[in-house]
């Protein structure tokens, strides 16, 4: 089996903890409010730190990835953040939260991100980089469904202090040595090309590694010259809009629809139920067919379920939702961060993709507040939700707009010595 | 003019509290299980994959070794 493989799983796990620990946060929520005798408003404004905090280092930990190499970035932020993590027991206070999760946790963490892990697979992997990189991004939809459970029971079972404490241990004793162990930056450190291919075959003199795409940049602000970051970037600014809305108003607005908390609860476990197994067909696709036809398509599929939230009754909206969002929920990750290395190559994908991660944070930031803006004042949903779908029309038009088979390594490659051999790697790509 | 604050953020993010004490209630009854029985379970899962991650390229390494 070939070694990046083994790098998808090691990475797989970093992304199970990093995002299954930061999900978890909401479940010590009651809890610090009895304990520091605080409100909600209080902690969740830590956590709203937090969210800032974190967008804001995506782009530096993608500049220092572009630099280093991810192995050291990772390990780094792994090390710091799991330290972090384990000494958010010791906080007994709103202010040491703020310092300790809002700040320290929420930046290091940025390390353990796609910006990162997505180099250092789209460094091993150009023939199977989509379904790779939705594998690695499903590691985020196992970790809400795992490891978020196990804090809940550690709670109930030892305590809040002590489940923060096991969580960086976990980081520490079994996260570090396995990616100590098993990752590496770029296949040539341990003497292998990317996608395995072997280095004397006419595909390894000629093929992958040596394949330059027609807009591979040297200096990431080359990049912001051209059309296709931009057209990315306003895509993933509107799936930050649209998903971290969803994901805290979601229940608010079944609420507002007599539907239950319990209800809405069971909606929203399917919602992530059918995106994990979209995000895996959606990256094995994009192996095949032009990526900006299916970043495209997956927005526009998210729109469609926006306007079941408008136009239809509240019982079958909630179901409707779960089944058409639930398809295009984290689709768009592996499809971004694939066609962003595809477009400018991996030298700047960390920065590149770090920006286009920072909208996406900034994006969901302000939706976030609009959304619960419009439903204090208005007393409903159906603006926002209007331009959300309307948004998501814009993201679908203007990704579907990419000039992939122009500008893509996939389509247009440029060998080492500028002789162009268009088209001939992925030929069937359609 | 409502405080943005509360505007913002009618719960933490992103697992809401409300949801989640409903749905772990959910998980008690249709599992049946004690909360230290699921600590060990969920605790497995979490620590036996890297785990075993970790064996399997130890195991290539030796293999690639030897050879």
């Amino acid at each position: 089996m070939f070694y990046g493989w083994y790098i998808i799983a090691a990475l797989f796990f970093a992304t199970f903890l990093s995002i299954g620990a930061r999900q978890g946060f909401g479940v010590f929520v009651k809890t610090w409010e009895e304990d520091w005798a605080v409100s909600t408003a209080a902690i969740s404004f830590a956590a709203a730190i937090g969210t800032l905090v974190n967008g804001f280092s995506q782009p530096v930990f993608g500049w220092l990835t572009d630099k280093f190499g991810g192995r050291p970035v990772l390990l780094a932020s792994f090390f710091v953040t799991g330290l972090a993590t384990a000494g958010v027991a010791t906080i007994s206070s709103v202010l040491g939260l703020m310092v300790l999760y809002g700040f320290i946790i929420s930046f290091s963490s940025g390390g353990i991100g796609f910006q990162t892990t997505g180099v250092i697979v789209a460094r091993w992997f150009e023939k199977k980089r989509g379904v790779a990189m939705a594998v690695l991004v499903s590691g985020g939809s196992v970790g809400g469904l795992v490891f978020v459970p196990f804090l809940s029971y550690l709670l109930i079972e030892v305590g809040w202090q002590a489940a923060w404490i096991i969580t960086g241990l976990i980081a520490l004793l079994i996260g570090i040595p396995l990616l100590l162990i098993v990752v590496k930056s770029k296949p040539d450190d341990i003497g292998l090309t990317i996608d395995g291919v072997d280095p004397n075959s006419e595909e390894g003199l000629h093929g992958s590694a040596d394949a330059v795409g027609p807009k591979f940049v040297d200096k990431w602000f080359d990049a912001l010259s051209s059309r296709p970051i931009w057209q990315l970037s306003f895509g993933y600014f509107v799936c930050g809009i649209t998903t971290t809305s969803i994901g805290v108003h979601f229940v608010r607005w079944a609420n507002s629809e007599d539907i239950t908390t319990g209800t809405a609860a069971l909606a929203f476990g399917l919602l992530s139920g059918i995106n994990a197994a979209g995000v895996l067909v959606v990256g094995l696709l994009s192996d095949r067919f032009q990526r900006k036809n299916l970043l495209g398509g997956v927005y526009l599929v998210r729109g469609l379920a926006f306007l079941t939230l408008i136009f239809l009754p509240g019982d079958i909206a909630l179901w409707a939702f779960a089944v058409i969002g639930g398809m295009s929920w984290l689709a768009t990750v592996p499809l971004t961060a694939s066609l962003t290395a595809d477009v400018y190559g991996v030298r700047n994908l960390g920065m590149l993709f770090g920006l286009a991660n920072m909208s996406h944070a900034f994006g969901g930031a302000l939706a976030v507040f609009l959304f619960g803006w419009a439903f204090t004042n208005w007393g409903s949903y159906n603006v926002p939700f209007v331009v959300g779908a309307i948004t998501l029309l814009a993201a679908g038009v203007v990704c579907l707009s990419i000039s992939e088979k122009t500008n893509s390594v996939r389509f247009n490659r440029i060998s080492q010595s500028n002789e162009l051999d268009s088209g001939s790697v992925t030929a069937g790509a359609s | 003019m409502p405080n943005p604050l509360e505007t913002v953020l009618h719960h933490s993010e992103p697992i809401d509290p409300t949801l989640w004490e409903w749905l772990s209630l959910k998980i008690d009854d249709v599992l049946g299980l004690h909360s230290s029985a699921m600590v060990f379970i969920l605790g497995a899962v979490t620590v036996l994959f890297p785990v075993v991650v970790m064996l399997l390229v130890w195991r290539r390494h030796r293999i690639t070794r030897r050879d």
